[in-house]
């Protein structure tokens, strides 16, 4: 098994003088500052020696008082070993700039692209350094640095105007000001580049093809995010994917929050899996303050989460049911009404149907209800026997197969080299879950089996979610049985101020790997909150495996991904 | 009353042109009358059958708690509804769309007997033109509907709307034929394309004499009326309503009201060809044994329209490439032999 300290003596003797200020946290993590100039050759050698085959993602963060800019390349490994290295590079603040992965990394290009956006921090030799998120008007004014004033300023009462476009449409802006102009908010030159429509239409080739759009208002999206195929009769040649419709940019709220008010945006990234997100968010700022959560805690922890998946699995299954079938097709409604008695037995607990905020640094917000117990009791086998019931039902229906079996097929070599997350990933043959790999709370003491599939198409896919919940049920008889009583919180009162440092924490949301990267730099509030979403990952992937298939199978792939727009747009 | 009915016969045999054109008035009133209101009933049926499938109550709110108002709330609010029309659709064909999807409806109500009434140990049925080849021509009719739809999504404009209306095309070519050949074989049985005379000719229901045919039959209908799992033209989830997606207001109540309408007359048509029509046990009650002929009709029907709404909510949409797949390589060949049994077995019998 390799540790971190492996991995920092393997990497420095390769190296020498190129790894900077390393710390070992743990035998999971390791921090270190890479030469901006090796830093290609550093994830090279990471990949291709040491089996750091996942890109995790990468996090840009403003120093603004070192006056320089930093890019955190998270590299971790589809279950070889757990190590998660953190490699920094810095850059200076004026006309930053650092070498791109994507020759190295497939889905390096979206995390790149999103880091040039929000801190304007180039990346050499990107092939695509479009616009991801943001809308045109925003780019230049780069609004995640520290230094971003707000654009434009709404303050002023200024109304929106209809201004005339170049192709005929009318556009509403609100005009900058005089102020903002003369202060310099308002970028005077923006970057250039083809606009999303262009670069789709330079790909039509004959006036037999043409583009469709699959949103962002469409019955296939679960929420607004553009899917445009490019389809030539039945058959789609290419896809294209446009997403920040609902970008919410609770990374840069969450800077100008106290510690504790952040809990309640990381709900708002996905409704569905907001439990988790509370997790990863607590655990990555219990990590900063060193705190022990109470054994008690982190059982009512592991139950609810559980819950959360049970339940959130439930309606990723059912509406992908109704984009196949219509949404007469009466078993999308009973996963529905099956999900309504998971969802009571969370808010039993935490009082929220959706929105939890149940989880607190170093606890829980409040105790199980005492007929907590007796109520799962007869609430889990029901949904145990209606799982099997629509396992059985999927098995024995010839039409399900024919849409579903060998339709939109990932093998395992190429989900790992995509990226995909959570039970995508797993579908494909790929055992890779969070719980397993980098364990939290109690979940090493639990028994439980990782869910794979063998071939990694729609019906997999499908599959592995619907056996996941009877594991997850599995899971919480086993936290009843062995809950011990005591305190849900720490004796001591959580400081309001979180000492300086830094922690990367991560958790099995139902979509997958999440994690979540938190700065504190001493205050009462984060210095930067780095959210490494599942679905941003997963919806990444979609258009290369869309190409070649027919219309009506891209709703039944994008619908198989589980997909949560609210989440991929945090 | 039997010297009315003799009365009346009298002067159909003395005069038959001006019978049959006083009939025809009569009937073509009552018919659209029947088939609308059934249609209606029908959309409410159906939405109650579904919500109970899917342990929902269905409509419950407007007219009491069955909710039995609800398509008048629903037509109230089509009506009302601005009626758009897209700028660059093709407008004539666009406006005659939902009109040619009625009156196809209304050319195969007028030649399909919808029961009989049994006076003095006689059936008497009940259609408003009785030809010698209505068999043929309702199921010829019935599929004047793909025409209309593909009217509707090629003069839309839009991009799903033209895959839907290709989708139809494929659909309904590859399936009419299966179809045709099908009703052909109930014909070659029972000697005649009047479906009055298959209806009353049939002494085993050609359900167990071809069930095949049948079978094919069943397929093609639901095919044909464009009902999950084969509702590839209109798609909701993947191509908007396909054919109809520019359409709003009373324009698209029409289209939409066409489909029930031809469910309803599908319905009809599978029970006359195929179970034994309105033949039944005569309820020995005073007068309900006239209707009761026309009560073993509604409820074959009945249980035919739910046996499609059951499909409905436990089947999966196939792909278009699948369902024509279906059409050429199984229910076309399968046709066929069904057609050599019919021929084979129809001239034992005869």
């Amino acid at each position: 098994m390799t540790t971190a300290s492996e991995v920092l003596s393997s990497l420095q003797s390769a190296f020498p003088g190129a790894i900077k200020d390393p710390r070992v946290e743990s035998d999971a993590r390791l921090w270190a500052t890479v030469d901006p100039k090796r830093i290609y050759d550093v994830c090279k050698y990471l990949t291709d020696k040491l089996n750091f085959d996942h890109y995790s993602g990468s996090a840009g963060v403003d120093w603004i008082a070192n006056n320089e800019m930093e890019v955190v390349e998270i590299m971790a490994s589809h279950g070889a070993h757990p190590v998660v290295a953190m490699l920094k590079v810095r850059t200076p603040r004026d006309n930053p700039s650092i070498k791109s992965l994507t020759g190295l990394y497939w889905n390096a290009d979206w995390y790149e692209r999103e880091i040039w956006e929000m801190f304007g921090i180039n990346f050499e030799n990107h092939s695509g350094l479009y616009p991801l998120l943001l809308s045109d008007e925003l780019m230049g004014v780069w609004p995640w640095r520290k230094d971003f004033k707000g654009y434009p300023d709404l303050t002023t009462g200024q109304r929106a105007v209809a201004l005339p476009t170049a192709n005929g449409y009318t556009e509403f802006r609100i005009p900058p000001t005089p102020a903002e102009i003369e202060a310099g908010t308002v970028p005077k030159e923006r970057p250039k580049y083809p606009s999303f429509r262009e670069r789709e239409e330079a790909e039509i080739k004959s006036d037999s093809e043409m583009i469709m759009h699959l949103g962002p208002q469409h019955a296939m999206v679960p929420g607004p995010f553009l899917l445009d195929i490019l389809v030539e009769g039945e058959r789609v040649r290419k896809g294209f994917l446009d997403v920040g419709y609902i970008h919410k940019g609770i990374e840069k709220i969450m800077e100008n929050r106290t510690w504790l008010q952040g809990i309640t945006y990381t709900d708002r990234m996905c409704y569905v899996a907001s439990l988790s997100n509370n997790e990863c968010y607590c655990g990555a700022v219990e990590k900063i303050l060193g705190l022990e959560v109470p054994e008690r805690a982190q059982y009512i922890r592991v139950i609810v989460e559980e819950l959360s998946r049970i339940q959130s699995h439930l309606i990723g299954t059912g509406e992908f049911l109704t984009l196949i079938a219509g949404v007469g097709y009466a078993p999308w409604q009973y996963m529905i009404i099956d999900r309504e008695h998971v969802i009571s037995l969370i808010e039993s607990v935490t009082g929220a149907r959706l929105t939890h905020s149940f989880v607190r640094f170093g606890g829980v917000r409040n105790d199980l209800p005492d007929d907590f117990a007796e109520k799962c009791k007869i609430t889990l086998p029901y949904i145990k026997s209606r799982i099997n019931e629509f396992i059985e039902l999927f098995a024995q229906d010839p039409i399900y197969d024919l849409r579903m079996k060998d339709v939109g097929v990932l093998p395992a070599e190429t989900a790992k080299e995509v990226g995909i997350a959570g039970p995508a990933l797993r579908a494909s043959g790929v055992s890779y879950d969070m719980r397993v790999e980098d364990p939290i709370l109690v979940y090493p003491d639990l028994d439980f089996k990782v869910i794979t599939g063998t071939k990694g198409d729609c019906a997999d896919r499908i599959d592995v979610r619907l056996r996941e919940i009877l594991e997850s049920i599995y899971i919480i008889e086993q936290c009843l049985d062995r809950i011990p009583s005591g305190p849900i919180k720490p004796e001591a009162k959580v400081p309001k101020k979180v000492p300086a440092g830094e922690a990367y924490y991560r958790v099995e949301d139902p979509r997958g790997e999440m994690g979540m990267y938190v700065i504190s730099d001493g205050g009462d509030k984060p210095y930067r909150v780095k959210v490494r979403g599942p679905f941003y990952a997963t919806l990444q992937t979609l258009p290369p495996l869309l190409e070649g298939v027919y219309v009506a199978d891209v709703v039944a792939i994008a619908g198989s991904m589980d997909g949560c727009p609210s989440e991929a747009d945090r | 009353m039997d010297g009315i009915i003799e009365s009346i016969t009298q002067f159909a045999n003395q005069e038959p042109a001006i019978f049959a054109l006083i009939i025809g008035i009569i009937g073509a009133a009552i018919i659209a009358g029947v088939v609308n209101v059934g249609a209606m009933l029908l959309i409410w049926g159906e939405r109650k059958v579904l919500g109970d499938f899917a342990a929902r109550f269905g409509p419950n709110r407007v007219g009491g708690r069955w909710g039995i108002l609800q398509l008048g709330a629903d037509a109230i609010k089509l009506f009302t509804k601005e009626d758009i029309i897209p700028a660059e659709a093709d407008k004539g064909v666009y406006v005659w769309a939902p009109i040619v999807a009625s009156m196809a409806t209304m050319l195969v109500a007028a030649a399909i007997p919808f029961g009989a009434l049994h006076i003095n140990g006689q059936d008497y049925p009940l259609v408003v033109a009785n030809m010698d080849i209505s068999a043929f021509y309702v199921e010829a009719a019935l599929s004047i509907m793909s025409i209309a739809v593909f009217m509707a999504g090629y003069s839309s404009n839009n991009k799903y709307s033209m895959l839907g209306a290709f989708r139809g095309m494929a659909r309904m070519i590859a399936y009419e034929v299966p179809m045709g050949v099908c009703v052909i074989s109930v014909a070659i049985m029972a000697h005649s394309l009047n479906l009055v005379e298959i209806a009353q000719n049939q002494t085993l229901w050609y359900a167990f004499a071809q069930p095949l045919g049948f079978v094919i039959f069943v397929i093609a209908l639901i095919t044909d009326l464009g009902r999950i799992p084969f509702d590839q033209s209109e798609g909701e989830e993947e191509i908007i309503s396909g054919y109809n997606t520019e359409y709003s207001g009373i324009r698209w109540g029409l289209l939409y009201f066409q489909e029930y309408n031809n469910a309803l007359l599908g319905s009809i048509l599978l029970t006359l060809l195929f179970l034994g029509g309105w033949q039944g046990p005569i309820i020995p009650i005073p007068l309900l044994d006239i209707i009761s002929p026309l009560i073993w009709m509604l409820m074959k029907m009945i249980i035919v329209l739910w046996f499609f709404i059951w499909v409905r909510s436990s089947l999966v949409r196939l792909r278009i490439d699948q369902v024509t797949d279906l059409g050429w390589k199984w229910m076309l060949p399968l046709s066929i032999v069904n057609l050599g049994w019919a021929v084979l077995v129809g001239s034992y019998f005869a």
